[in-house]
């Protein structure tokens, strides 16, 4: 034998080792710790944990791995079809079917983004904000003679669902079948005596996923589910479990993604009051940096797993085809050699290229969503309940911070204003006839300019 | 100064045309950008220089 023994190999490659489990309550309690001396030991190490992978923490390393995907694949492919990698998520779920786009690489994944983008640009998105402002205001009408609301319940669980399911083509009044599964099956442990209400509530929202998809391509009706109804991968119709995996990720990424950046958000605002007058009094010029600046201090989906797909040496780095890595956007958005002060909120931050949205090839396909339904909730608050405050004894955040950097409830209290227009009720249904009338969910290459509300 | 975009690093994120709306169109189908021709506009280089700063993919470049 003239080759070194494997382990030597192992050993040599994995010198820079770190004991890393983000889906312990331990990792969130010591993120800034954890992140401190990854970044500074070692931003590219060998972790034991999840059966051994490795994790990108430095922000040039996790740079340079994201946008390689000819070296890293998002592949799942539980059917063992092609090479049995694992896809986007460390361990890998026990579930029969991929994940949508997220899960897949190029070119099928490309003609997917190409469908779906036309519904998710920024010049579409900006025809869905007269609605939203209803579904702002609506919401806030609940809520607003009581003074006392909470943000993740009363407002960023309904907004960005209403939304989504406008965008997909699902009536609107259809969102509380769906938040509830979605946002709680981030946060419940597969262990909580919880667990079963959830599983039949994924059941009853997986039914109308299914008949909504049936539905639209008996009786077509614009949205994002129709382009998929109707597509055509490498000349071939996907089959109907594949099109639900690409519902099932368009309404992972659209709901509770944009809820933990609001909720974060809006709760260090309130125990920052000085700086929440600022926003407010400048937002014209603060709003948009504000908005980065929460992306990158609260990263609600805080990285992304990958497959090596050959050997190579990556950010000086070797690794071998079929090893798994961690990319953690949440911890290169921390690292000092780009973010000065990373662990302190600076609104006007400048040259703020944080990764919240992912990089490369997968960049998340709703970040023009996300930013603006995050900015009219926000504003909305800050104009009708200007001196809020939360009440830390009944803020919770999720338990762990693995999948989603989020918070199940936010209670606040407030002067008590006036209502403003109609109430929840009232006015999804007067924004449904909106959405089918001006054909709101139609891509943007079909039809342009805002919708007309109220 | 001029900027350039290159088309195959950008990925949409948009952040150029949030900070410098005068130098960066996006495309209305998928929201990649293009630069302007021609020169940037003296008031407008810091600008242009935070653009750059700004972008995940790092995809734009000063062309002298």
């Amino acid at each position: 034998m003239t080759t070194q023994p494997v382990a030597d190999d192992d050993a040599e490659r994995k010198k820079n080792r770190y004991h890393f489990d983000r889906h312990t309550p331990d990792y969130r309690e010591k993120f800034t710790d954890v992140t401190a001396q990854m970044l500074d030991k070692c931003p590219i190490a060998w972790s034991d944990t999840y059966g051994g992978h490795w994790v990108a923490a430095g922000h040039s390393e996790v740079f340079e791995l994201a946008r390689s995907a000819g070296h890293l694949s998002n592949d799942h492919d539980p059917q063992h079809e092609r090479r049995g990698y694992k896809g986007i998520s460390i361990p890998s779920p026990d579930v029969a079917f991929r994940g949508g786009f997220l899960e897949m690489d190029p070119p099928e994944q490309r003609h997917y983004r190409q469908l779906l983008n036309p519904y998710l640009s920024p010049a579409a998105v900006a025809r869905w904000t007269p609605l939203v402002d209803e579904i702002v205001r609506a919401s806030l009408n609940e809520k607003i003679e009581t003074g006392r609301i909470d943000f993740v319940d009363d407002l960023a669980n309904i907004v960005p669902a209403v939304l989504t399911l406008g965008m997909l083509g699902i009536p609107l009044k259809n969102w509380d079948i769906y938040v509830e599964p979605i946002h709680a099956s981030v946060y419940t442990s597969p262990n909580s005596p919880d667990i079963a209400r959830i599983q039949t509530s994924r059941l009853a929202m997986r039914d109308d996923m299914a008949a909504q998809l049936a539905e639209i391509r008996a009786n077509p009706r614009p949205g994002l589910i129709d382009a998929l109804a109707r597509a055509e991968i490498n000349g071939s119709v996907p089959p109907d479990f594949e099109l639900l995996g690409i519902i099932a990720l368009l309404m992972g990424g659209g709901f509770d993604t944009t809820t933990a950046l609001t909720a974060r958000s809006l709760e260090w605002l309130s125990e920052h009051p000085a700086r929440r007058e600022q926003l407010s009094a400048q937002r014209g010029a603060l709003l948009d940096s504000a908005t980065e600046e929460f992306l990158r201090y609260f990263t609600p989906a805080p990285g992304d797993g990958r497959t090596i797909s050959a050997d190579c040496v990556l950010a000086g780095q070797e690794f071998k085809e079929g090893e798994r890595v961690w990319l953690s956007w949440a911890m290169s958005n921390r690292d000092p050699a780009v973010f000065p002060n990373p662990n302190e909120v600076d609104l006007a931050r400048t040259g703020n290229r944080h990764h919240s949205f992912g990089l490369g090839i997968h960049r998340c396909i709703g970040s023009n969503v996300a930013r603006m339904v995050f900015k009219r909730m926000v504003t909305a608050v800050l104009d009708r309940m200007p001196d809020y405050v939360c009440d830390p004894a009944g803020a919770e955040h999720y338990q762990t911070i693995g999948i989603i950097q989020g918070m199940k409830h936010l209670p606040a209290t407030f002067t008590p204003g006036p209502r403003i227009g109609d109430g929840l009720d009232e006015t999804i249904a007067r924004m449904q006839v909106l959405v089918d009338e001006e054909e709101l969910a139609a891509p943007v290459t079909a039809r342009k300019g805002p919708a007309v509300a109220g | 100064m001029k900027v350039h975009v290159d088309p195959e690093r950008c990925q949409g994120h948009t952040l150029c045309s949030m900070i410098a709306p005068a130098l960066f169109t996006l495309s209305d189908e998928d929201g990649h950008s293009t630069a302007i021709d021609g020169e940037v506009p003296a008031d407008q280089e810091s600008k242009a220089d935070e653009a750059i700063r700004s972008c995940p993919e790092q995809a734009i470049s000063v062309i002298p």
